[in-house]
């Protein structure tokens, strides 16, 4: 065992699932303490410092999405999240959100215990996963920090874009060969650029297709779908 | 023929109909009131006679006095010197010429054309008709020859327009008008047809458009469309919510359950009792995924097909299931686009089924024109052509025995129907060469562009 005294709080609604898994746990010679909701979580907190939070995706008051990304935002305590929803949306929102695991309910606590352990080695070891943010498709790079588009073959230039038509390639890249809806593009867009969005995506998709394809003639990379919405068909890689 | 106008159409044809007859009535009492009868045509033997008699009475002096007094533009009259050069009458006009030659007296009387001195430029022969003109040559008893063309025209309205001229115009005036209205009026029904066509479950209902300025009966269908709109897509969410909060609570039940496993001592029970949990969930996750399907849940992604049917088949074969794979040229690239968890769950349940009922599953692959087809045959005993189409239907197995040993809950091949339709293809069941059963997937590609 790698870490004999780590400590487990579980945030989760069920009385019965938190004290079955509480008991398993201890069993295993964790310590740990049980929460059922948001707030108690946060009094917990106050408490003490958790080498590991279980945390719920469907809780009572804040849901378990937003209570990671706080959490997220001023902490690197590690989060396995619990999801009663088996869709694959979720495990990518859940990562994208900053869990660092993902269990399926119903899972068996050997499961449980295998993925609480990787993910205590893990955290044990490299003090933070390296978030890769630049993609690379066709013959672009996107950089989500720095956000700059360059030209791979080109003798290092860029892509100039505006902001908004950036968030709309940034948005795009980071879910590749998938149908999008325009109120998810809206949604997904919103709130990091100041334009009023609306009915303007199909305005700024055609602003984005036609610079896209002035640098890279014929690559066609937004389709749009009849009834659905638009498609990044690019395969993307990330790249360091 | 009739059915296919438009109401607009119809409404204008029967304007347009109740307009000429009124013309035609009209034209009819003007001529059956105000015309003589032969007057309109010719000029009567008689007045011919008197005409004649009085310019052979008349001193040279007042004759062109008198064929002023006479001469109309419809009734031009002149003199010619000498009798000899009168045409013979055409033959179809020879009755005409008798009626005459008896009216006149006696004197000789021939029937022809006019010259045509107002011959129109663009249709003389036209104008001829229209014109009505017949010229009398009248040999009058003074040895001179009396020569009279009388014109028939149209007889016209105050305005110089033909009678009925006028109402036919404004009764066309008026239908055109009447199309124009009726089109705006009618657009708004057409628009509701339209989206009422487009009403499917699995798209965001179209709602459409109160249209301020129709009539009130269209303004009601299109507010009553919108509220069953509404509706429907209210019982949709609702049902939605319902299922997504059994399942929610199922699951949560099932983890319990799966926890408290962990006590059951006997270890090949704890084994039984974990599959038992995993293919509840299983169909649990199948329902809600059929019921998604069924209101356009699913989301699209390019998915490469062979790739996720091959990962079915290492998954299977892992756990020691006979099962394997034959990709054709040309389908190994092929893209699907549609739902990796339903494309998943179709491949996945075929498979079962055939490692289930028919104890191993040969899985094959290929290209027809816009398509792939997936065909999973079986070794079992096949399944009878009757029963095939009930096969694909909800709660039905070949064994009407709903009983654990042999399979589920018969829900499986109705979901996967549910959702290969959803992604725009078909299944049907077929007999394996080998007498086994055959499933036959087809799902439409993917091109992009």
């Amino acid at each position: 065992m790698t870490t004999p005294a780590a400590t487990i709080l579980i945030v989760e609604d069920d009385a019965e699932i938190s004290r079955l898994v509480a008991d398993f746990m201890r069993r295993e010679g964790f310590e740990v303490v049980c929460a059922s909701d948001g707030a108690a979580m946060n009094a917990a907190l106050q408490k003490l410092r958790p080498d590991i939070i279980i945390l719920d995706l469907m809780l009572p008051g804040e849901d378990g999405l937003s209570i990671c990304r706080r959490l997220r935002a001023d902490d690197s305590i590690p989060i396995l999240m619990l999801t009663a929803k088996s869709d694959e949306i979720d495990r990518v929102v859940g990562l994208e959100m900053g869990a660092d695991d993902y269990l399926a309910k119903p899972f068996g606590p050997r499961e449980l215990l295998a993925r609480v352990r990787a993910i205590l080695r893990r955290a044990g070891g490299a003090p933070a996963r390296p978030v890769v943010r630049r993609f690379a498709f066709d013959r672009f790079v996107v950089d989500m920090d720095t956000r700059g588009v360059e030209l791979v073959d080109a003798d290092a230039s860029t892509l100039q874009l505006t902001s908004a038509e950036f968030d709309l390639l940034g948005c795009f890249v980071q879910r590749p060969r998938r149908v999008l809806s325009r109120d998810q593009i809206l949604d997904w867009t919103r709130g990091r650029s100041a334009e009023p969005f609306d009915r303007t995506v199909d305005m700024l998709i055609s602003r984005l297709r036609k610079k896209l394809d002035a640098a890279s003639p014929g690559s066609n990379l937004i389709t749009t779908v009849r009834n659905g919405g638009y498609l990044f068909t690019a395969s993307v890689k990330q790249v360091s | 023929m009739m059915l296919r106008l438009t109401l607009a159409t119809r409404l204008a044809l029967i304007i347009l109909v109740g307009f000429s007859t009124v013309v035609i009535v009209i034209v009819a009492i003007f001529y059956l009131t105000s015309v003589r009868e032969g007057e309109l045509v010719h000029p009567s033997p008689g007045r011919l006679d008197a005409l004649a008699s009085l310019i052979e009475q008349a001193s040279p002096a007042s004759r062109g006095l008198l064929l002023n007094a006479v001469a109309s533009p419809q009734f031009v009259v002149r003199i010619e010197p000498g009798s000899g050069a009168i045409p013979a009458t055409e033959p179809r006009q020879a009755t005409m010429r008798e009626a005459y030659a008896a009216g006149l007296g006696g004197r000789a009387v021939e029937i022809g054309l006019p010259p045509d001195r107002r011959t129109n430029r663009w249709f003389p022969r036209l104008a001829r008709l229209m014109a009505n003109a017949t010229e009398f040559r009248i040999g009058l008893r003074t040895g001179e020859t009396l020569v009279v063309d009388a014109y028939t025209r149209l007889p016209v309205t105050p305005l110089g327009l033909p009678v009925g001229f006028g109402a036919g115009l404004f009764g066309t005036i008026v239908a055109l008008l009447a199309l124009l209205v009726m089109q705006r009026e009618t657009r708004p029904l057409a628009q509701l047809a339209a989206a009422v066509d487009r009403v499917g479950l699995s798209t965001d209902p179209p709602v459409l458009v109160e249209a301020r300025r129709s009539a009130p009966e269209i303004r009601a269908v299109i507010a009553a469309f919108n509220r069953l709109q509404g509706r429907l897509n209210e019982m949709l969410r609702a049902r939605m919510t319902l299922i997504g909060g059994i399942a929610h609570d199922v699951r949560t039940f099932a983890t319990r359950l799966r926890l408290r496993v962990e006590h059951i001592p006997d270890a090949a029970e704890q084994h039984r009792a974990v599959v038992d949990i995993d293919d509840m969930i299983r169909l649990l996750d199948d329902a809600l995924l059929s019921a998604r399907a069924g209101a356009g849940g699913l989301s699209q992604e390019m998915i490469e097909f062979a790739a996720l049917v091959q990962a079915e088949v290492r998954d299977r074969r892992a756990h020691g299931d006979i099962v394997d794979v034959m990709t054709e040229e040309g389908a190994g690239g092929a893209i699907v686009l549609g739902d990796r968890l339903a494309l998943r769950r179709i491949i996945a349940n075929v498979i079962d089924n055939a490692i289930k009922y028919g104890h191993a599953a040969h899985v094959r692959m290929g290209l027809r024109q816009q398509s792939v087809v997936v065909s999973i045959d079986d070794e079992g005993r096949g399944i009878p052509v009757e029963a095939r189409q009930a096969m694909l239907e909800p709660f039905n197995r070949l064994e009407t025995s709903r009983n654990r040993a042999t399979g589920g809950a018969g829900l499986g091949l109705a979901v996967v129907r549910a959702l290969v339709e959803a992604h725009g293809g078909t299944i049907d069941i077929t007999a394996a060469p080998g007498g086994g059963a055959r499933v036959n997937i087809v799902l439409p590609t993917f091109k992009s562009g």
